[in-house]
C-alpha cells in the first residue's frame, strides 16, 4: 500500500504511530556542533513530523537508538543484583539504507559471534522495526554503493521526504492502521544507484601481502595526523565496541549498577592489559587496526560482507579531516608495491 | 615648502599628518575588520591616482593610504562618498548626520566626520575559525554606529574566543566571545579528551572522576573558550544556544602607563554589551565635563575611578541572569618612572563638573 501525505496528515500518522510505538529519527540540535554556530544531527525521539532531519546526513548513526552511548546493565546491592529493563514499547527507527544495512553487521557481533547472543542487543533488536529513508543522494564522503550497501528490503515502511510532506509505502500489514484514512497513492522507494566517490578495496587476499602491509610505513603518516580521539568510530555505522564501569551509588560501595559504555579502537588505552602492556601503542597502528578490521577482518570471519557499510561519517566527523576513502587509496597503492616486491624475488 | 594647514582638523577628517610637510595618510574604516573584496579596487584607485601607490595594513585594521598631498584632500573625501555610504551608513547603519548621538549634518563630499571613536578591530571569529565562538564583525557592525561618529575615543578590541588573537586585554574596551557549555553525562564515553584539551589549552578546570568514569568540572574558573567541546568525540560537550561575551576593560599601550585590560564582565549578553556602549558617550562626556579632547577611553575611566565609570555605564543596563561585573578594578601598569602619579596637585586630571 501507498500513500502521500502532506505535513499534517504526516503528522496525524506519527502521532497514531507514536501511542504504540518510540519513534526515532536524525534531528538538528542547534548550537551543539564541534564548532561554534554549527548544528549536530543526531538520533533522537521524534514528535513532529518537521522535526525530522531528511535532507542532509546524520552526524552520528542509527546505531545510537539500538546500542546507546551509555546503558545501564543491572544494578547491584551486596550480593544481589538485578537486570536492567529493556525498551517498554516497539521501537519504530527511520533509516537510510546505510544505517539499516549496519544493524546487520552489529547483529552479527552481537548474537552469534563466538556462540553467544548479547542478551541486551537482542532484546533491543526485537522490539526494532526500521522504516526505510529514501536516501536523497548523501553527500562526498558516501560510497555505500562501492560497498554494497545502497539497498535493503528490510523495511515495514519506506517513506520518500519533500518540503511539503511525504510519499510512502507500507509493507508490513501491521502498520496499515495507523494509515486508515490517509490519501492513497502509490510509490516504492528508490535506491542510490552511483555515489559521486567511488572505492576500490584493496587485495588483502594474501598472508603474506597483509604481513607486509602490517610493516608498510604508510601507517606511519597517521602518527602525526591523527590525533586518536575515537570520532570516527563513535561516528561508525558498525562499530560495536564498548567497556563496561561500574558507578558506586554515593558512598556505600556494595551499592550501584553496571554500565555498557562505547569505548574506541582509535583511544590510547584501549587495548591496554595487566603491566601497561599495549598491542597498538601508536596512531598508525591504530588507524591500521582499524581500517584492516573494516576492509578484511570482519569478512574473513563472518563472510558474508565487509564491515564498513560506506557511509563516510568517520571522514566526516574526522577534526583532522583524515578521509577513510583516501586511506584505503593508499593501502591499494602499498598493496601493489609489496605484490610488486614479491614478483620480483 | 611653504603650507599653512590645520593638522588637526585633517586628523579629525582621518587624514594623519606625514613626516613630509603637506603630505597625508588615510584611514579608511573596516568595522570588524571584514568587508566586500570588491573595496580593494577602491583602496587601489586612491592609492594609484593621489597617494604614493602602496598600501599599508593599519594597526587598527584600516585601509591606509599614505603619501596623499593636502591640495588632493577634497578629490579623495568626494570619491570615499560612495565607500562610506556604503561600508558605515548602509552596512552598519550609522545615522552619520549625528556626532555623539547629537544632530550634525553629514556633508557627504567631506570624508568621514570624526577619527573617533576609532575604527573596532576583530580577528576572523567564527565565520571561518575553529576556536571561534562568536561572529565577531557581526558585532562590530551592531557596535559601530553606537559609538561612530563621535571626539570621545575609545578602542574597541573584538576576540573570537579567549585565545584573545586580537588582543581585547590591549585597548580600552575588548570583548571576547565565550560560551558556557552544557556536559551531556549520558553522551560520555569518559575518554579525557576534554580534560587533556582543557588542561594543555585551558584552565585546567576538567578532571576525570574514575569513580564514575564522567568528567567533573570547577565552574570557578573556565575561561568559556569550548575546546571541550571541540575535543569531544560524541559531541557530550555542547556551548551555549547564543554566545555570550567578556569584556576586559582599560588595557592600553603607550608611551606613559601601558597595562593589560581587567575583567570588567563576564558571561554578557549582546544586550548588555550594547547597552553598556550605548552609555559610553554620555560618561565621556561627563568626565570631560562635555569637552571632548583626543584622549583613550581607558584614560577617562583612570580620571572618574573605576566606581564611577560602572555607576554611568551600567545605567538603565538590565543584567542578564549570567552575567557577573567586577566590584573593583586592580589594574597593574607598567611604571616607566617610579611613582609616576606623585606630581604637582595642579597638574592632576579632574573628572566631571568643573566650576
Amino acid at each position: 500500500m501507498g500513500y502521500t501525505l502532506n505535513t499534517a496528515q504526516a503528522n496525524q500518522v506519527l502521532a497514531a504511530l507514536r501511542k504504540d510505538y518510540t519513534v526515532y529519527a536524525p534531528k538538528r540540535f542547534r548550537n551543539q556542533g564541534r564548532y561554534s554556530a554549527t548544528d549536530v544531527i543526531r538520533y533522537d525521539e521524534v514528535e513532529r513530523w518537521e522535526d525530522i532531519v531528511w535532507d542532509v546526513k546524520s552526524d552520528y548513526p542509527a546505531k545510537e537508538v539500538l546500542t546507546p552511548i551509555q546503558q545501564a546493565i543491572f544494578y547491584f546491592t551486596e550480593d544481589e543484583y538485578r537486570e536492567s529493563k529493556g525498551p517498554k514499547k516497539p521501537i519504530l527507527v527511520l533509516a537510510r539504507p546505510c544505517d539499516i544495512n549496519a544493524q546487520h553487521v552489529q547483529a552479527k557481533i552481537y548474537a552469534g559471534n563466538g556462540g553467544y547472543t548479547d542478551l541486551y542487543y537482542e532484546r533491543m533488536r526485537e522490539m526494532v522495526k526500521f522504516a526505510l529513508m529514501e536516501c536523497p543522494g548523501g553527500d562526498d564522503t558516501c560510497f555505500c554503493v562501492s560497498m554494497g550497501t545502497n539497498k535493503t528490503d528490510d523495511y515495514s515502511l519506506a517513506v520518500k521526504f519533500s518540503e511539503d510532506g511525504a510519499q510512502i509505502q507500507v509493507t508490513d500489514d501491521a502498520f496499515a492502521p495507523y494509515f486508515e484514512g490517509q490519501p492513497e497513492a502509490d510509490y516504492t522507494p528508490a535506491f542510490v544507484e552511483e555515489n559521486e566517490l567511488k572505492v576500490t578495496l584493496p587485495d588483502l587476499e594474501d598472508k603474506e601481502v597483509r604481513k607486509a602491509l602490517k610493516n608498510h610505513p604508510m601507517w606511519k603518516e597517521y602518527n602525526s595526523r591523527c590525533i586518536s580521539c575515537g570520532s570516527c568510530t563513535v561516528a561508525c555505522s558498525t562499530c560495536t565496541c564498548f567497556t563496561t564501569r561500574d558507578i558506586i551509588y554515593g558512598d556505600n560501595p556494595e551499592v550501584g549498577e553496571r554500565r555498557r559504555v562505547t569505548s574506541s579502537c582509535q583511544i590510547a588505552g584501549f587495548d591496554q592489559m595487566a603491566g601497561q602492556r599495549e598491542f597498538r601503542s601508536t596512531a598508525g597502528d591504530r588507524m591500521r587496526y582499524k581500517v584492516l578490521h573494516k576492509f578484511h577482518d570482519y569478512k574473513a570471519r563472518f563472510e558474508d560482507s565487509h564491515m564498513c557499510v560506506g557511509c563516510g561519517r568517520c571522514t566526516h566527523r574526522c577534526p583532522e579531516l583524515i578521509s577513510i576513502s583516501a586511506t584505503l587509496n593508499k593501502v591499494s597503492a602499498a598493496v601493489d608495491e609489496i605484490k610488486a616486491g614479491q614478483a620480483q624475488q | 615648502m611653504n603650507h599653512d594647514i590645520n593638522v588637526k582638523k585633517t586628523r579629525l577628517n582621518c587624514f594623519r599628518q606625514s613626516k613630509v610637510p603637506g603630505e597625508f595618510m588615510l584611514q579608511m574604516r573596516v568595522p570588524g575588520g571584514m568587508v566586500d573584496a570588491k573595496y580593494l579596487e577602491n583602496v587601489k584607485h586612491i592609492a594609484k591616482t593621489w597617494g604614493d601607490g602602496n598600501f599599508h595594513f593599519g594597526t587598527r585594521q584600516t585601509f591606509d593610504i599614505a603619501g596623499i598631498k593636502y591640495e588632493n584632500i577634497p578629490a579623495v573625501n568626494e570619491y570615499l562618498e560612495q565607500y562610506i555610504k556604503e561600508v558605515d551608513a548602509e552596512l552598519c547603519d550609522v545615522d552619520m548626520d549625528t556626532v555623539a548621538h547629537e544632530p550634525q549634518p553629514w556633508d557627504p563630499k567631506s570624508g568621514y566626520p570624526t577619527i573617533g571613536a576609532r575604527n573596532i578591530t576583530a580577528c576572523i571569529g567564527n565565520y571561518h575559525c575553529i576556536c571561534g565562538n562568536i561572529n565577531t564583525f557581526e558585532l562590530a557592525r551592531k557596535l559601530e554606529g553606537i559609538i561612530f561618529p563621535s571626539h570621545y575615543h575609545i578602542k574597541i578590541n573584538i576576540s573570537g574566543c579567549p585565545n584573545d588573537c586580537n588582543k581585547a586585554h590591549m585597548c580600552d574596551f575588548g570583548i571576547i566571545g565565550v560560551s558556557k557549555m552544557t556536559y551531556h553525562a549520558e553522551r560520555c564515553i569518559g575518554c579525557g579528551a576534554c580534560v587533556r584539551a582543557c588542561e594543555h589549552g585551558a584552565t585546567r578546570v576538567l578532571s576525570l572522576n574514575e569513580g564514575i568514569a564522567k568528567v567533573d568540572k570547577d565552574p570557578c574558573c573556565c575561561v568559556g573558550c569550548g575546546e571541550c567541546v571541540r575535543a569531544c568525540p560524541t559531541s557530550a560537550w555542547t556551548r551555549s544556544e547564543k554566545p555570550l561575551y567578556r569584556v576586559i576593560l582599560g588595557g592600553r599601550t603607550g608611551r606613559q602607563t601601558p597595562r593589560t585590560g581587567k575583567m570588567f564582565l563576564n558571561w554578557a549578553s549582546e544586550d548588555v554589551i550594547i547597552g553598556v556602549l550605548k552609555n559610553w558617550q554620555k560618561f565621556s562626556a561627563w568626565v570631560m565635563d562635555y569637552k571632548p579632547e583626543y584622549l583613550h577611553g581607558g584614560h577617562l575611566i583612570d580620571r572618574a575611578g573605576y566606581k564611577k565609570f560602572k555607576e554611568l555605564i551600567l545605567e538603565g543596563v538590565e543584567l542578564n541572569p549570567e552575567c557577573l561585573v567586577a566590584e573593583d578594578m586592580f589594574w597593574h601598569e607598567t611604571e616607566y618612572r617610579s611613582n609616576f602619579n606623585v606630581k604637582p596637585i595642579e597638574q592632576h586630571h579632574t573628572a566631571g563638573p568643573q566650576a
